[in-house]
């Protein structure tokens, strides 16, 4: 370790203000990726705590294991060659960006760069992987200033581009999972070594009256989009998220009992349109949509009482979408409608309570 | 258990043999001195005065020769006439008998102008009691001749490190009553509020046994969860409104210093405080006197040389300067904090069974207790805010950090008091929180500055055209008669 801080130090000054300064972001980044940075307190509070933006950020990854490894044995070693595609290509973007404006390289596209594959069809073009990633990264962050100040979940965008852009592709690029005991953890499997079977997702099969068993889903030995097959990965996740407090529950109860509640009543009203409740729960993305993608603290409203707004939107809206238009998922649009509507519910609940505050004391 | 913990057992230092006083301290700025080079002063001499603060009078602790010392470090420019620096230094000391009490003529002539109550306050004052109390609200000094609509005695302290009531109680106890019935004598109807930690705890029942009868204090329980001692956030649960009139605070060595005032008659310059932290090898209460030298105390206690030493807790202190002096009149305790020294090695992707932290990310809990070795490392990169809501959570004001920092952001001072900044106790816990590592409280502490400044500025460019308005008024009055 001391060798390698060494090394840091020796070239630290080509870096500042050196031949190399317009690399200075990377520079920080693999330094400070390595090494906690060296910076002090200056005034009160003079201890922080040990949480930081890094450490945010790695717990969503941690949490992701489970469906990585979910979307691994099910669709094979391709995974991984999409999540290479994603890093490099998000990663890309975003350096660049950092050394335009000036900044440091931040930890979001840690995250964003590895929910975007779980999110995609598990036979999807490489390079259509890299384009999304990139979209997303570009026009759903960078373009609103960056980490911070994005409306949109960036993955999301991207996902959104690509199913606009191809959704022949898109629907093509699904992919039915192995049923042998040891999945798929040893296979590369492509669209030129598989005889172009492309399958339906449960959900595409479910509106034409053909509901896939309920254990498959839970388990997620069925067709869909790579990581959000397997409920079972997800809660395991998701519960961790929420456990550490990374991701607010209160996104999550809202967004799932909202979707409970008027997917049940509808089915309730009317059995032969609308599905059952649980079957719901577990098929599409909605589970991964309600754990991973709706909690992301920068596009979901700050305040508490707008997580709550905001989940019940969410499910409601996944509900409606899904049962009465054309789509057969809905979660996609249902949150980045939430995104759109999340600073106008922060706009309300602040408004609220600077109203309250103004009669304190 | 928090390591570096003041014990309860209070330790008295060695004499001093040189005291150096600094002419300011958090609130006060002692820029009236009144004692000349080479005099020799006795304990209980006034040595200086703050104009601006009632003329609360630093004294001498200890008898004793005078020697002035200005502020050589501080550029002239810099120094404007309301901020005095530098010390009175106090050599030759002596531990003689204090100095009695308050001449009898001046007694005599007070209690002629302002009655028995008025004398009272007036002891408080010049014995250097009256600077234990506080503005419930502001934390400043409140007007000795006021009225308050109430009185809040808290018995708690709840920040770090510093000086504990339980550790000043100890074998006070009998004083402490009698300072609450001093106190109360102040007062005409309003009530006092005695704040507890455990309102049936032995030493809770010891002080009901010795306040029997006495309607007028009452007890109020609070959770030991910092700042919950905070005396803006007591009142606020109290339910003393601001527009109603001023709230007087005092913690634990006040009522003992109004008691030493009051029924001995004698000057209050020796304080219990602690000396704390991670930094310090056997952590303590000690008692001293203002202008003790730091450094002793460093020699005695602390066991890392390179540590940051704090005036006061380890949320809210200021750190000493490089050249330690004396402790202020208003220091309440010293933490030695360690200063960051390794760079941890991929510590993000460490699980932390070891750390506390504010959300549940490794596994424990700030809310439960302080458990690591704190450093004074930042623990990451300053990044933009990211709404994560931390900072909400723990703020005890009930005000919304990441929305007022949102505005002073884009410099909209008027927004951020619409979302009352001016709640805001300073209590650090959202910048302790963020993960973003924004320095929100200092953020804060400037703004109110600037918002007060600006107050300022108005209130007397308003008072200039009212003068202006009648000048002309009277101008013009004058040419009318004369016509
Ligand atoms: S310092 Fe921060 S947490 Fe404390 S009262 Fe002020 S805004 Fe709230
Ligand atoms: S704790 Fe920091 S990052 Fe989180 S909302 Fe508050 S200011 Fe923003």
């Amino acid at each position: 370790m001391k060798i390698l801080l060494k090394v840091f130090e020796a070239v630290r000054p080509s870096f500042e203000g050196g031949k190399l300064r317009l690399f200075k972001p990377v520079f920080e980044a693999l330094e400070h990726a390595l090494f906690a940075p060296s910076t002090t307190t200056v005034t009160a509070p003079h201890i922080r705590d040990p949480l930081d933006m890094k450490r945010f950020m790695s717990m969503v990854v941690i949490s992701l294991v489970p469906c990585v490894l979910a979307a691994f044995y099910f669709f094979g070693l391709r995974m991984a060659a999409m999540i290479l595609v994603s890093y490099a290509a998000g990663g890309a973007v975003e350096v660049v960006f950092a050394i335009v404006r000036k900044e440091d390289i931040y930890e979001g596209f840690l995250v964003t760069g590895l929910l975007f594959p779980l999110i995609l069809p598990p036979l999807l073009p490489l390079w259509m992987v890299a384009l999304g990633v990139a979209f997303g990264v570009f026009i759903g962050k960078e373009l609103f200033g960056g980490t911070g100040r994005n409306v949109f979940n960036p993955a999301l965008v991207g996902r959104c581009f690509l199913s606009l852009a191809y959704p022949k592709m898109m629907a093509a690029s699904y992919l039915e999972p192995s049923g042998a005991l040891a999945g798929r953890l040893l296979t590369y499997i492509d669209a030129s070594n598989i005889d172009a079977i492309s399958s339906a997702t449960p959900l595409a099969l479910a509106n034409k009256g053909d509901f896939s068993s309920l254990p498959h889903l839970f388990l997620g030995s069925v067709s869909g989009s790579a990581g959000e097959t397997s409920a079972i990965a997800i809660i395991l996740g998701g519960v961790f998220l929420l456990l550490t407090r990374v991701a607010n529950w209160r996104t999550v109860v809202s967004i799932l009992g909202s979707f409970v509640l008027l997917g049940g009543i509808l089915h309730y009203t009317s059995p032969q349109d609308v599905g059952p409740v649980l079957w719901h729960l577990c098929a599409g993305g909605l589970l991964f949509g309600a754990f991973f993608m709706a909690t992301d603290p920068v596009t979901s409203p700050t305040s508490n009482a707008g997580k709550w707004l905001y989940g019940i939107l969410i499910g409601a809206v996944t509900v409606l979408i899904r049962n009465f238009t054309g789509y057969v998922e809905g979660v996609t649009f249902a949150i980045l409608l939430g995104n759109i509507v999340a600073p106008i519910l922060d706009e309300i609940i602040v408004g609220v309570r600077i109203r309250r505050l103004r009669s304190e004391g | 258990m928090l390591q570096g913990r003041p014990e309860r057992a209070v330790k008295v230092m060695p004499e001093p043999e040189v005291l150096n006083l600094p002419l300011r301290s958090r609130r006060f700025v002692f820029s009236d001195v009144s004692v000349e080079d080479g005099q020799r002063v006795s304990s209980g001499d006034i040595l200086a005065k703050d104009p601006n603060n009632y003329a609360v009078p630093l004294l001498a602790p200890r008898a004793g020769l005078v020697r002035l010392k200005k502020d050589e470090n501080a550029a002239p420019a810099a120094v404007d006439a309301s901020r005095g620096g530098g010390h009175i230094i106090i050599d030759d000391v002596a531990n003689l008998e204090e100095h009695a009490d308050i001449a009898k003529e001046e007694l005599e002539h007070i209690e002629r102008e302002m009655g028995a109550g008025g004398i009272k306050r007036y002891k408080l004052l010049v014995l250097g009691a009256w600077q234990f109390f506080y503005d419930a609200y502001t934390g400043a000094l409140p007007d000795p001749q006021g009225t308050p609509q109430a009185i809040i005695v808290s018995t708690v302290s709840l920040e770090p490190f510093v000086a504990r009531g339980d550790a000043q109680l100890h074998k006070r106890l009998f004083n402490f009553t009698r300072g609450l019935e001093q106190l109360q004598s102040l007062l005409e109807y309003q009530p006092m509020y005695l704040v507890m930690p455990d309102i049936k705890s032995e030493l809770a029942n010891r002080i009901r046994d010795h306040i029997r009868g006495y309607a007028w204090a009452k007890m109020l329980e609070i959770p030991l969860t910092y700042p919950y001692d905070d005396f803006a956030i007591l009142a606020r649960r109290l339910g003393l409104r601001r527009d109603k009139g001023p709230v007087w605070a005092v913690r634990t060595e006040g009522v003992l210093a109004i008691d030493r005032a009051l029924t001995l008659t004698k000057p209050c310059t020796v304080r219990i405080i602690s000396i704390g932290g991670t930094g310090v090898n056997s952590p303590a209460h000690i008692k001293v006197m203002p202008g003790y030298p730091i450094d002793k105390i460093r020699d005695t206690y602390v066991s890392e040389p390179a540590a940051r030493m704090i005036d006061g807790g380890i949320l809210t202190g200021e750190a000493l300067g490089q050249e330690p002096v004396g402790i202020d009149t208003e220091c309440r305790g010293i933490t030695v904090l360690g200063e960051l020294q390794d760079r941890e090695f991929l510590g993000f992707a460490r699980p932390g069974w070891d750390r506390s932290c504010y959300a549940a990310c490794y596994l424990s809990s700030l809310r439960k207790r302080f458990r690591e070795r704190f450093t004074t490392g930042m623990r990451g990169e300053g990044r933009p805010c990211i709404s994560c809501n931390f900072c909400e959570e723990v703020c005890p004001a009930g005000i919304m950090p990441h929305l007022i920092h949102k505005y002073l952001y884009r410099d909209l001072i008027e927004e951020a008091e619409q979302a009352r900044i001016d709640l805001c106790v300073e209590c650090g816990l959202c910048s302790f929180v963020c993960p973003s590592k924004l320095d929100l409280r200092q953020e804060f502490i400037d703004a109110k500055k600037l918002i007060e400044q600006e107050k300022e500025e108005i209130r007397q460019e308003q008072e200039r055209q009212e003068k202006l308005r009648q000048e002309e008024a009277a101008k013009r009055s004058a040419e009318e008669k004369s016509e």
